[in-house]
């Protein structure tokens, strides 16, 4: 049992990883071959997966509606919004657009699922908003430095910032896109390369420990 | 699309971010219903985008007799067993199969893009000394200090006290220049997105989408103010009962 | 008695706050204030003058990967990136790696290919979304119709003139990735530094710092920062579109946080030390 519950499993782990890895270095064409094989069959078992995330969340709020929990008529809506979306891309053929005219799929992308998504995401800048008000305090001097580029930035991106550096900082002779420039092509590299290198550390470590078994948590327990 | 279909999917564009906007004031049935609907709508598009995979990948070349994508539609159904307590382990085959292909992926990539290449990024300049103006070499050098000191603050094999404390101090100056940057550039980000909702909501508002925005608008304020107004109502009978 | 009013004044119910954001923004979109972005940052500009050099009639891979949680920000950069490419007699091929994005690159291409009469087929193409862009790219290095032997709508894509000659990278001149997702980073691994593929991207305004190690090493050619990038493209190529318009409306709403910013820190300070 051991054999094909564990072995097997870290065995393909191994193979796997060790394949994909040297297709990097290997130019030949049936290096290339295999890349390719395995891509295509990371699609199909990615889209498995997503499919198994899919029947979790249905159960998860169909049970929540046939007991009735609290809150199970919101569960509905879950199923509503599916429907409203999987529906016209039945009819639609999976098309947005037929020639310049939107198609039902189309019309429930750029009505239904564009303004849900894209308004989940524009709420934070309220929160930004409030939090650069309530929690941002120049508090040492490590703090100060972080202050004094963003400043730069949020000032620098826009136009109104920029009449405002010139008026009151204009007799420097720089403008503050130079300053922004400047920030992000010298000191921020620095920081931000600094954090690359150590990312890739990590994440080339972890994927080693992967590969060869020592990290197996990801298997579950047993 | 009939002008009515469009007009209708303006009310309900305009509608779906006014409530999801009502959050802001406080919860609500109408924030929840359309936090739902995001959560079903999104779980349909990619629906129909990877079932279009698995027609286009598995059901297309098993037509043709090309019995090989078997192997990993049977590694893709293995995961599935992990609703079934008894055999769940067998969607370990599936697992296994993506995190090996991920991480032989990541390794040379990562190695080659995020660790060789920025090292070579930092000592490069210097390859052209002559050329180099005093500004241009002063942030050459300032660069490459940068790298190193933030390398050391992040390096916790090295106990930090005395000068790597010092290094590791000043590395983390090029840290917070680093997320100055970055908080400065996410407020754009964050505005630009509230823009394009704001923006649409002033479209919907014309009277060609008969005043969409204006009315959803006023309907969710005077939901707000009766819900305000009734909560109230039943919390001084309450009191009274008491 | 000032303290007092002070910490009320920090402690303030945060949905003023919000109010306030939301009458700044919304007002500067009923009144533009017709502000101009004129400094153009190095990145934009070096982005614009590869894409200029490149002679009529040569071959651009147009990766657009943004769905509607960025479109704001990337799809005027995308819709600046297509005009500047069409008005130079460029070929474009549009691929994308994300499902989202699909609808959105649609509308776009609905819109911006007529205003300089270009031909679906003949000046441009878009191939089907595909989900997993490493297989695409490395593919693309040996033989692209090995995934992109039809289009979007299933029609042959060798036969199409647009697609003339184009075999591999070797045939493409430039790619540009204009995206809000990762699939930035995996151009610049598996493509741009393997293949030697110039590679110009935009993308949105929060990942922006992060990519200054890459340009800095000539991984990437040039790149489009957020609203800002697509107005100063937009300016670039003397195009006006939603990038100039969206970042004029930003305008008071930045000033606002700044001042948010500033206003707190000097209450606290006083309320520290007076």
């Amino acid at each position: 049992m051991k054999l094909i519950k564990k072995t097997i499993p870290l065995a393909i782990v191994f193979v796997f990883g060790i394949l994909t890895l040297l297709t990097y270095y290997v130019p030949h064409k049936h290096s290339v071959d295999f890349l390719e094989t395995m891509n295509k069959w990371e699609n199909i078992v990615t889209a498995f997966a997503f499919f198994l995330g899919l029947i979790s969340l249905f159960y998860a709020h169909s049970t929540k509606i046939s007991r009735k929990a609290d809150g199970w008529g919101y569960s509905l809506f879950v199923f509503v919004g599916f429907l409203a979306i999987i529906i016209p891309a039945y009819i639609s053929k999976g098309k947005n657009m037929n020639g310049a005219e939107l198609t039902w799929m189309g019309w429930a992308f750029q009505y239904i699922y564009n303004p849900l998504s894209a308004t989940m995401f524009a709420v934070l800048a309220f929160y930004i908003v409030s939090t650069a008000y309530k929690s941002f305090r120049i508090k040492s001097l490590q703090a100060f430095v972080l202050f004094v580029a963003a400043m730069f930035l949020i000032l620098g991106n826009v136009p109104l910032g920029q009449i405002i550096w010139d008026k009151m900082l204009g007799w420097t002779g720089y403008n503050i896109s130079q300053v922004v420039d400047w920030i992000m092509h010298v000191p921020a590299v620095a920081g931000k390369r600094g954090i690359m290198i150590g990312i890739s550390i990590g994440a080339v470590v972890t994927a080693l420990k992967i590969i060869f078994g020592i990290e197996r948590q990801y298997l579950g327990k047993d | 699309m009939s002008h009515t279909v469009l007009i209708a999917g303006a009310w309900i564009s305009a509608g779906l971010t006014i409530f999801l906007f009502s959050f802001l004031y406080k919860d609500n049935p109408f924030f929840k219903i359309a936090e739902h609907l995001y959560l079903g709508a999104g779980m349909g598009w990619w629906c129909q985008i990877y079932f279009g995979v698995l027609q286009e990948k598995v059901w297309t070349p098993l037509t043709h007799h090309e019995w090989l994508v078997l192997l990993p539609a049977l590694l893709g159904l293995s995961l599935i067993t992990q609703f079934i307590p008894k055999i769940s382990w067998l969607s370990r085959y599936g697992f296994t199969f993506l995190m090996g292909y991920g991480s032989g992926l990541a390794i040379p990539a990562g190695l080659a893009t995020d660790f060789i290449n920025q090292i070579g990024g930092t000592i490069q300049p210097f390859a052209n000394l002559a050329g180099m103006t005093a500004f241009t070499l002063f942030n050459s050098v300032l660069m490459a200090v940068g790298v190193i000191c933030v390398l050391i603050y992040f390096f916790f094999s090295l106990e930090h006290k005395g000068a790597i404390k010092k290094v590791s101090n000043v590395g983390i100056y090029f840290l917070m220049i680093y997320f100055g940057a970055a908080f400065g550039n996410t407020v754009m980000a964050r505005f630009s997105l509230l823009y394009g909702r704001f923006d649409s909501l002033y479209t919907f508002s014309g009277k060609q989408y008969l005043y969409a925005t204006q009315v959803i608008l006023i309907a969710m304020v005077t939901y707000f103010i009766l819900h305000g107004f009734l909560t109230r109502n039943k919390a001084d009978q309450d009191e009274e009962a008491a | 008695m000032l303290k007092d009013k002070l910490n009320a004044v920090l402690k303030i119910d945060r949905r003023w706050i919000f109010l306030a954001l939301t009458v700044v923004l919304f007002g500067a979109i009923i009144h533009p204030l017709g502000l101009l972005s004129k400094n153009i940052a190095r990145d934009t500009q070096n982005a614009y003058e590869f894409m200029d050099k490149i002679p009529a009639g040569s071959f651009i891979l147009l990766d657009l990967d943004y769905d509607p949680s960025t479109a704001p920000e990337l799809s005027p950069q995308a819709m600046a990136v297509a005009r500047h490419a069409f008005r130079n007699n460029l070929r474009v091929g549009v691929v994308t790696y994300s499902a989202g994005a699909t609808g959105l690159i649609e509308q776009l291409f609905a819109v911006v290919p007529g205003e300089f009469k270009k031909e679906y087929g003949k000046d441009y193409v878009i191939l089907p979304y595909q989900p997993n862009a490493v297989a695409v790219m490395t593919q693309m290095a040996s033989d692209l119709y090995g995934i992109y032997d039809k289009d979007k709508d299933g029609k042959d894509t060798r036969s199409m003139p647009v697609m003339k000659g184009i075999q591999n990278y070797k045939n493409i001149s430039l790619v540009v990735c204009i995206a809000g997702t990762s699939i930035t980073d995996i151009w610049v691994a598996y493509v741009g530094d393997k293949y030697n593929v110039p590679f110009i991207a935009g993308v949105t305004a929060i990942s922006q710092p992060g990519y200054g190690p890459y340009l800095q090493k000539k991984q990437m050619r040039g790149l489009l920062g957020g609203m800002k990038g697509a107005a100063e493209y937009e300016h670039l190529i003397k195009t006006p579109g939603k990038g100039s318009s969206g970042i004029d409306a930003l305008s008071l709403a930045h000033v606002m946080v700044a001042a948010l910013i500033i206003v707190s820190n000097i209450a606290m300070v006083i309320l520290k030390y007076l």
